[in-house]
């Protein structure tokens, strides 16, 4: 059980970190006339297209991880109870 | 019944009449008002579906560049024989115009396809004469964005600079007086408010993107990132 809240936990914060990073550098795509100057010059529009291109499998993981991982524990552990 | 029936005849009497003269006004109003029509763009050519010139999304680095027509030169600089200088009508009357229909990829990954009209760069290059050891064309544009495009692209393939989409002058946020429209390449090579074509030796020569990580080949069936 503890096992079980600790991943969704991860899961669930890693997924809103990811959405954070995933929306600031959309936004360092598309405004990157005010994200630059934001961050200092350090996001520019080609690294966050960079970061941007490469969450984009990762975030789907997390995501399908985040709708689907409890229904699917749920359903092992009565298939195990049956079993049993 | 009766009463209430009386309530919303006064209600009717009121609200009435005040309806009737903010329709009348409104209309008064709309006829006085004379709109002046913008330009109007064609949508299809020889049965392809065009986009709209106002489906570009903004995103150069200085924003729309309004430019003086009157003042306007484009010049031909560099590794040329003859350094040439033309107003905005010189290049419009001494060269030939052709059209065609083009599609812009973006690297953010919008695209449109537009029916361009300009002349071919080729054909500038021509009258400068460009020097045996000129490898790289380097477009200037009036924001200070720059980019590079190899001397054998332009000679090869018919690449327009155009001065008309969709049958309209370039307004000037899509780049009056005139867009490379560099087919086969990622948008960032498309430069408009061209102000200046210098030719060059330097092949390492890399623009304003292709120096922050873009690709310089910009090929559109290669990725954008890159050599």
């Amino acid at each position: 059980m503890v096992n079980q809240r600790l991943m969704k936990g991860t899961i669930h914060w890693l997924l809103t970190v990811l959405v954070i990073i995933y929306l600031i550098t959309g936004f360092g795509i598309t405004e990157y006339r005010i994200v630059e100057p934001l961050t200092f010059g350090l996001l520019t529009k080609s690294l966050a297209q960079k970061i941007h291109i490469s969450l984009e499998i990762p975030f789907i993981i997390l995501l399908i991880l985040h709708i689907w991982l409890l229904p699917l524990l749920k359903y092992f552990k009565s298939k195990k109870l049956r079993n049993n | 019944m009766r009463k209430a029936m009386t309530s919303r005849g006064i209600l009717f009497l009121v609200l009435f009449p005040i309806l009737v003269a903010a329709l009348i006004f409104a209309v008064v109003m709309d006829v006085d008002e004379t709109e002046e029509l913008g330009p109007v763009e064609i949508r299809e050519y020889e049965g392809k579906d065009l986009s709209s010139i106002d489906n570009f999304r903004e995103n150069s680095i200085r924003g729309p560049q309004e430019i003086d027509v009157e003042s306007y030169t484009l010049r031909i600089t560099g590794l040329v024989a003859n350094s040439t200088s033309y107003t905005y009508d010189e290049v419009l009357n001494r060269h030939q115009h052709y059209e065609k229909v083009v599609t812009l990829d973006c690297v953010e990954g919008w695209s449109v396809t537009i029916l361009w009209e300009g002349l071919l760069v080729r054909d500038l290059l021509a009258e400068a004469e460009p020097l045996a050891n000129a490898e790289v064309v380097i477009f200037h544009a009036y924001d200070g964005y720059t980019t590079s495009l190899p001397i054998d692209y332009i000679m090869d393939n018919d690449i327009l600079m155009a001065y008309k989409m969709n049958d309209v002058i370039l307004p000037p946020e899509r780049g009056f007086p005139f867009q490379l429209v560099a087919e086969s390449k990622w948008g960032y090579k498309w430069i408009k408010w061209i102000t200046e074509i210098e030719l060059s030796d330097d092949a390492n020569y890399r623009g304003y993107w292709e120096s922050r990580g873009y690709s310089n080949s910009a090929d559109l069936d290669k990725g954008f990132f890159g050599d």
